[in-house]
Formats: structure tokens, sequence, C-alpha cells
């Protein structure tokens, strides 16, 4: 009896691998290895081609005293708190709106995917003549309408004002994204709840208060989670929106993921990128995991 | 009934207004992008006066990056590595993710576990090693680096498995009974059921190869190999740039991009909202 | 069947995976072929005029030229010469700190046995080759060799009916030039001068006197120069760092554009000039007529002091083409490439009173007296010179470069700055 069932179960092993085989062979060779290798290079002083020598953690002291370091890891930070509830709400409302029965529903939708994937070159050039410091119609507006003195017009794209550029523009680019995927959880909601609030008459507010909003909880986990992650990977926008003649951002617009660009292929000091990379690995995985056990909490209460 | 009816006509109205002030925020850069694609570089920058179309349009950009770069093989590559990345991607990922949804197996927790982990590492930290390992392997400017590069992503499984996870287990158990092998019911039930998951896959899988700058710039270096990213760059040179030539590219460019997504995107709603979000 | 399904569908991921790598690399039939790499190609003429040159004279050698781009480019040299399975034998090196990562990373070897060995003479490069020395050795031979010069533009100078700018200008000249010459007049705007987001055009001015240099530690000599340009900014005398930065308005459309009186640039504009006025890309009624000087001096210094950036040749530790690599690194360096570079308006890095008629004889270049002698150089300072950490100062630099330009920083407190974090990469 025993030998069946241990081949049986063997079998059954064999088949799911054989599913699994194709993708993992390539996603353990093309990315798994590579990334445990960076595990053990945070450890490491290596410029990629003379011999790796062991360091132990010194790579990870040296984080303290490294401005550019703090810095990036400041605005970083700011950056997600600024752009995660922002776009969330931004997508949640937009998708909300384009769940009506409006004409045009479908011409709305795509012109909303739009910023999403036209190239980053493009759309950056755009904003970037939209907020121009002295000739942007933005900055226009500022003086013609509210009177703004013309000697201190605001500068978009530098100094404390860097940062909430490049959170409107993600909020601005993402926004048709996260509203496709809010769009599809709103399918899922049965209109027999919303009629049930009709007849006893709750409000548009009440309707989304104690339908919508519960009723989306679970794609608003995978929103923030996706959103988190996406957001502590910023590197491109930081570049093209704040970078200067060389490409350098200054203090008060660098993020992680351009110091780790930075350190690994400016100054091809890779251990110490891969420190940096841990830290932002660890952060975003206690924020998700932390998400993961809030929502568990949540749908158990719920119930 | 008269004061109802009037609010709903404000409300309508109020929603229509928000619709058009969105939409015109989203349009603008494409038609910036349009205007400047016709201008010279230095017209592309000048705001005062704003010009939406130059008085001496420049046609001409539109057939230079033809004639400047070999943009037809660009996008010949380019078009190539899409369409077998995102049939690879497809293919690999709901393989995969059948199997992580559906069936038991020793390790199938920690496995997607390290699927899961990989998405949060930026690709900046482990792309030297990578492209070490790949040079070892001879994939040095090789178009089938970047195919191996992109064809195998966590996101993909990770994504197609929330949306297997949904389907109800009991239409794979009634197939097991009815002695259907693992390989069968992944053809004749599952793939047939996916659409719209596998059209959301496309769609991502494609943008993402049809923009992907720096895979290409660190593996492709022959002029046949460039794919339309990198050629856009080659007008930014070192002693000069041409933003109106780079604007006529992107246009072109956004082209097929956007048809593709025209194409699915009736599917592409439907594939996000089964795709697992059900918690 | 299972098996049968499995088998069917790898071969067709295999199939359609191997269909991209299609297209072998051309076989090395006789004699060697060097690879070589480049960047820019298509906009570059002279490359491919020292490809077909050597190609010439050495019957047996096939150079074979690969274009990385020049925005990435030592980036991309830097990753692809990592390890030891690169294929390239002749890297072209863009910047100092570029060269220092490679040499640091022994991906290139020092050449003083072949120098020794073929009697190069390095007298010819007049001292250029001393600033990059490693230890005490040779890695680059530069085959180009730009110079900071002052471009003006002569029809902005004759309507204002402002005297020329001159070969011998102090700094203080320079300014008051550029202010007379302004005009920030709604519509009829001139500026009188204008700077590159580098930080090259704002920092190097204050390096010639010869007595700093970039890897100093301490900057506090930078300040009299961001002193004078901000105020130019404030003054509508040059366009802001800030617009140029959001409007990544390139130098050559700036000048091109016809509002720019003067503008600080290197040498290698000027052949850029001269070709998109003749192509017709340029306007020549905004920029046709156009001047050199020599770059500004401070007070009590000779005039002719200016800064440079070289443009080299090495030889990869990788190539298994050492020798034939090496000889076409000299030639291109020695005097046949020289005659090569000067003949499409590029300078070569040796330098001799033949190439200087050459390249001031080209049909284009300005015939005044003036810019012809602005092409004798007397001291030629790198703008980066060789230093073990000179890439990572490279960074800081140009960071806090920005902070000063936007405002984010005053001028005072971003000199601290970069004392206090170059000082913390040289104290490690």
């Amino acid at each position: 009896m025993a030998k069946p069932h241990l081949s049986r179960n063997l079998k059954r092993n064999l088949v799911a691998y054989s599913f699994i085989a194709p993708n993992f062979i390539g996603f353990c060779v093309f990315t798994l290895l590579p990334i445990v290798f960076a595990f053990v290079l945070a450890f490491c002083k290596w410029d990629g081609s003379n011999p790796i020598e062991f360091m132990g953690f010194k790579n990870f002291t040296r984080l303290f005293g490294d401005t550019f370091f703090k810095a990036a890891l400041k605005n970083t930070i700011l950056y997600c708190l600024g752009t995660v509830p922002l776009t969330m709400v931004a997508s949640l409302g937009l998708a909300i709106v384009l769940n009506q029965k409006v004409i045009g529903r479908g011409v709305f939708r795509t012109l909303s995917f739009f910023p999403y994937v036209a190239s980053l070159v493009a759309v950056t050039a755009v904003w970037k003549m939209l907020f121009h410091p002295t000739k942007g119609p933005i900055n226009s507006i500022l003086v013609n309408v509210f009177g703004h003195d013309p000697q201190l017009l605001p500068q978009w794209f530098s100094g404390s004002l860097v940062l909430v550029s490049m959170i409107l523009f993600s909020v601005w680019k993402f926004m048709g994204y996260y509203m496709v995927i809010y769009l599809a959880g709103l399918q899922g909601i049965s209109s027999e709840l919303y009629e049930a609030a009709s007849l006893d008459g709750a409000g548009t507010w009440n309707k989304f208060r104690y339908i919508t909003w519960p009723q989306l909880s679970s794609t608003t986990f995978f929103v923030v989670v996706m959103l988190t992650i996406n957001c502590f990977k910023i590197y491109d926008i930081a570049v093209m929106l704040a970078g200067g003649g060389s490409g350098e951002l200054t203090e008060s617009s660098t993020v992680l993921v351009f110091y780790i660009y930075q350190k690994a292929f400016i100054n091809w000091d890779l251990g110490y990128s891969s420190a940096v990379a841990m830290v932002l690995f660890v952060m975003v995985l206690t924020v998700t995991v932390i998400q993961f056990y809030g929502q568990a909490r949540k749908e158990r209460t719920d119930r | 009934m008269k004061s109802a009816h009037k609010k709903a006509v404000l409300g309508k109205t109020i929603v229509y207004l928000i619709l058009i002030i969105i939409a015109l925020l989203m349009l603008i850069p494409f038609v910036w992008m349009l205007s400047a694609s016709i201008k010279t570089d230095r017209e592309v920058f000048i705001m005062d006066p704003f010009v939406l179309i130059p008085k001496d349009p420049r046609w001409s950009n539109y057939t230079n990056i033809w004639k400047k770069i070999p943009f037809g093989k660009f996008v010949e590559n380019t078009v190539f590595l899409t369409l077998v990345v995102t049939f690879l991607q497809l293919l690999t990922s709901s393989f995969a993710a059948y199997a992580f949804a559906k069936l038991d197996f020793k390790g199938r927790n920690k496995l997607f576990l390290a699927y899961i982990a990989t998405i949060a590492m930026p690709w900046q930290v482990y792309m030297v090693p990578q492209f070490l390992m790949m040079r070892s392997m001879g994939l040095n400017d090789k178009l089938l680096a970047i195919i191996c590069l992109q064809a195998f992503s966590a996101f993909g499984v990770f994504m197609m498995k929330q949306f297997y996870t949904d389907i109800p287990d009991e239409l794979c158990e009634a197939a097991r009974i009815d002695g259907m092998s693992e390989y069968r019911i992944y053809f004749k039930i599952m793939l047939p059921l996916s659409k719209p998951a596998l059209s959301t896959l496309t769609i991502f899988t494609f943008v993402a190869t049809w923009n992907d700058y720096l895979g290409p710039l660190i593996y492709l270096r022959s002029q046949s190999k460039k794919t339309i990213q990198l050629g856009l760059k080659m007008f930014i040179s070192q002693y000069s740039s041409d933003y109106g030539l780079i604007m006529a590219g992107s246009v072109l460019s956004l082209i097929p991009v956007l048809a593709v997504f025209l194409m699915l995107q009736k599917y592409f709603v439907e594939g996000v909202a089964s795709t697992g979000l059900k918690g | 069947m299972k098996k049968r399904i499995i088998a069917v569908l790898m071969c067709l991921c295999m199939l359609a995976a191997m269909a991209g790598c299609g297209g072998k690399s051309g076989g090395s039939g006789k004699g060697v072929t060097l690879k070589w790499a480049i960047w820019d190609e298509s906009s570059t003429q002279y490359w491919s005029d020292i490809k077909k040159a050597y190609e010439e004279s050495h019957k047996n050698v096939t150079v074979e030229m690969v274009d990385l781009g020049s925005t990435d480019y030592m980036t991309v040299l830097a990753t692809e010469l990592s390890g030891s399975g690169s294929d390239f034998d002749v890297v072209t090196i863009k910047d100092v700190p570029g060269y220092a990562t490679l040499v640091q990373k022994n991906a290139i070897i020092a050449l003083d046995d072949y120098i020794k060995k073929d009697k190069v003479d390095l007298a010819k490069f007049a001292g250029a080759t001393d600033q990059v020395l490693v230890n005490g050795k040779l890695y680059e031979l530069p085959f180009r060799n730009d110079f900071w010069v002052i471009f003006y533009n002569k029809d902005i100078f004759d309507r204002a009916g402002v005297p020329y700018p001159t070969n011998d200008m102090t700094w203080e000249e320079y300014d008051a030039l550029a202010r007379k010459v302004t005009n920030t007049t709604f519509g009829k705007q001139v500026y009188g001068t204008h700077y590159h987001t580098w930080r090259s055009t704002v920092q190097l001015c204050a390096m010639l006197d010869g007595k700093h240099t970039i890897l100093d530690g301490n900057y506090d000599f930078v300040k009299p120069f961001y002193e004078m340009i901000l105020k130019q900014e404030k003054d509508g005398v040059c366009r802001k760092y800030a617009d140029l930065k959001t409007e990544g308005l390139h130098y050559s459309a700036a000048f091109s554009g016809g509002d720019v009186a003067m503008m600080n640039q290197g040498s290698w504009f000027i052949s850029t000039l001269i070709t998109n006025i003749k192509k017709g890309d340029y306007d020549a009624k905004l920029c046709g007529n156009w001047g050199i000087v020599k770059y500004p001096h401070a007070k009590g210094v000779e005039a002719g002091s200016t800064l440079g950036t070289i443009t080299g040749l090495s030889v990869t530790t990788a190539s298994k083409n050492k020798d034939a690599a090496w000889d076409f690194v000299n030639w291109v360096s020695g005097a046949e490439g020289a005659a090569v570079m000067a003949s499409s308006g590029n300078f070569p890095a040796c330098m001799t009173e033949d190439v200087k008629n050459a390249i001031a004889g080209i049909d284009g270049f300005p015939t005044d007296k003036q810019s012809k002698e602005a092409l004798d150089v007397s001291n030629l300072y790198l703008e980066v010179p060789y230093g073990d950490h000179v890439s990572e100062i490279n960074s800081v630099l140009d960071s806090y470069h920005g902070s000063i330009m936007t405002g984010e920083l005053s001028i005072d407190e971003g000199i601290k700055k970069m004392n206090d974090e170059v000082g913390k990469i040289l104290g490690k």
C-alpha cells in the first residue's frame, strides 16, 4: 500500500514541477541567481573586475555617515508617503466616475491610460514645459491670475518643490493604470447591494462608505502593495524631471535607486551599492508584510 | 421629484466636467508631442508665444528618422523582441501559475515566496552579475539576451496565479474525476477561462518590452540589433540634440502600443477584475 | 502524451528564442580584426575617416567600430569591460573619471613598455599625458585634444555697436562686455553670454591660474565665479540655469538661435558649427558670422591659459591582439592620425603649426586674425586630472553645483558642502 502511495505523491510533485519548470528554470538562472549573488555582494567590496574582498558589515556601517544615502532615503520615503495615497484616491475616484454610464466611456478610459503607455522622455518634456519656472503656463497663471510676485515664482524642479512635482507627475502618470485595476474591482460588486441601499434611502456618500469601500478592500490592498513597491523603485522619473546637466541629482531630489545606480555604474562600488539596495529591499518587504497582516486581520474582523 | 431630477442633472454635469478636465490633462502631452514632432530642435522649447503648428512645419522629421538612423531595422527588432517575449511570458507564466494555484506539491510556498520577493528588488542591483553571467553564456550582443531577461519575469507568474486562485477548485476536481490529466485541464479549462487575464498580461508585457531602454542599452551593441528606444536616444548626441526627431520617433513608436491597447481593452478591464483581487 | 506536449512546448520556446540570435558575427577571415569602441558614429565624421585611412595603410588589419552611443558611453563600456570576457581590442576614453574607472578595474593595460619600445615621444602631447599618469604609468594615448574658448556672434556685437571681445581679456572685462551687449527688452532679447548646464562652464574658470585643480578638496576658490555668474543670471545677462535644466536646451541650439553674444565652450563646437551652417541645419543669418577668442584670464595672469579635455585610446587587457591594437593606438595618436583629425576640423592631441593652419584654413572657419590666434594655447590644464577618487569626487561636485545654481543652497553653503563631502572621500 505504501509504495503506490509514495509513487503517486512523487508523480504529483513531478507533474507540478513540470508545469513550473519552463518558467522557473529561466527565472532561476536569469533573475534569482544574480539576486542571490547581489545579496552576497552587500558584504563585499567589488568593482566588477578585480577579485572580490569580504568586508563584513562595513558597507552597512558606512551608510550611517553617508549624506547622500540619508538624503535619498528621506526623499524616497517622502515620495512614497505622498504618491501612494494620492494615486490611490485619484485612481479610485476616476474609476468610480468611469464606472457610471457616461457617453464615450471607452474613449475616456483609453485617454486615462495614455500617460502610462507614452514614452517617459516625451511626457517629462511636456511636464517640464508646463511647469517651466519662467515661461511655463502654470507659473504665468500664478502671476496673472493670482498676482504672484514674478520675482519669487516657484521653482518646480529644484529645492523643496521638486518632490511635489515628482509626486504630482507620478500620480498623473500612474493614475490610469491603477484606475483599470479599480474599475475591475468595481465590476465585482453586486448591483443588488446598491439597490437594497437605495431602497433604504442611502445617499451617494453612504453607498460609497458602506458598500463600495469595504467591498473594494482586497483591491485596495493589491493596489497599495503594487504602488508601494513601484514607488520605492522610483528612479527614471526623478532623473528626467530633476536631473541637471550631467544627469546628477541634488540632495533635495536624489532617490535610493538613483544612488544605487550611481554607486554601481558611475563609481563602480558594487558592494556598497548592493548594501543600499538591501536597505530598500528590507523596507519594501516590511511594508508589504505589515499591509498583508493588516489586511488579513481586517478580513477576520469583517467576518 | 423635480428637485431630484435637477440634482441628477447637476450630478451628470459635474461628472462630465471632471471627465473633460481629466481628458484634457491626459491629452495635452499628446498634442504637445504631435506639435513638437513637426518643429526644429529650437522651436520645440519656445514657449512665449507657444505655437501649436509652426509656420514652417518640418514634416521632414517623419521622413528623416528613417534616413538618419536605420529606424526600419530598429522597428523590426523591437517588434520581434516584443512578440517573442510576450508570447513566452504568457506561456510560461500561465503554465507555472497553474501549478502554484491548483496543484499541491512540495516547496510550493517557498518557491512562490522567492518569486514575490524578487519583484521588490531593483534591477540595477543585480544587473552587473547578470551581465557577466549572460556574457559567459555567449549571449552578449544577441537579441536572445533580452528575451531571456524579460520572458521569465516574476510579475507574470504572480498575476496569473492570483487569477487562477479565483477559479473555483471544483472545476478542476470535476475534470480530474473525469480522468483528465493536469495538462488537459490546463489547456481545455484554464486557458480558455483566462483570456481576460492573458490580455492584461499581454498589454503589460508589451508596454514594458516595447519601452525598455536600460536592458537593450547594456546588451545590444551592434547597430543591426538595436531597438527603437535606443534609436531615439541616438538623436541626442555628444554635440547636439534633436528633439523634433525624438518626438517624431516617439509618436511613431506610440502607435503600435495604442493599437494593442485598443484591441485588448475590452478584455483588459475584465482581466484585471478577475486577476485575484478577491483576496 | 504528456511528455510529448512538454517536449513540444519546450522546443517551441527554444525555437522562438533561438530565432532571435540569427546572423552570425562576421568571421575574421584574413589578417587581424580590431574591435574598437566609439560613440555617435553617424554624426561624427572622423571615426570612419580614421578607420579608412588606417586600413588603407595596413592592408592586413580590419577595424570594426562598435557604436556605444555618447549619452551612456562610459557606463556601457565599463560594464562591457567588467570581468574578463570582453572582445574589444581598442577602446576610446571619453573622460578622465571613466579612464580612472577602467584603470582601477584593470580593464586597460599600461602602455609604457610599448612607448619605450617604439620610442614614442610624449613631448608632442604638450604635457597632457603627465596629468593622466597613474602611479607613474600611462594607460592611454590621447588622439584628440579640445580646449575651451569663447565663441561669439559678430552680428550681435555689430548691431549693438560694441567692440568684439579680444584674445586678452580679464574676467572683469569679459563680464563688463557681456553686460554691455545684453538687451533685456522683451521680444528683442540678447543674452550677453551663455553657460551650459555642465559644472565645467562655471568651475573651470577658476582653475586657469594653475594653482588649483578639481581634486583639491577645498573649493573656496570657485566662489568668485559662482558670484559672477549668478549675478549675471539675476540681471538677465545669461539664461538661468534652472530654465536651461528644465528645457534641456542644448548649447548648440542656444548659440545657433542668434540671441547669444558670447558662449564659453570647447573647441569641438568649431567643427559642429562649420558643418551645420554649411548643411543649412543652423540658420546662417542667425549665427553664420561667428568668431572665437581665447579664454579670459584672471588679473595678472598671462592670456592663453585654458582648460582642455583629451580623448584617448587604450588597449584592453582582454585583447588577444595587443600588439596590433597598440599599433593602431600609436598610429591614431601620432602624426598620421592627427592629419586625419584636422582634415575634418577637429583638434588632434599632437598639435603642430601645420595642424593649426589646416584647421584655420578650413572653409567656414572665421577669417579674422583673432580667431586664428585664439588657437594658440600657452598653458593647457586638464578639466579633470587623474586622481584615485576622481569619479566619486566628480559625482559630489556635480550634485552641489546643481544645488548652488538652482538656489537650493547659497554659494557659501554649497561650497562648504563640497569641501565636507569631498573631504570625506579623500579622508577615506
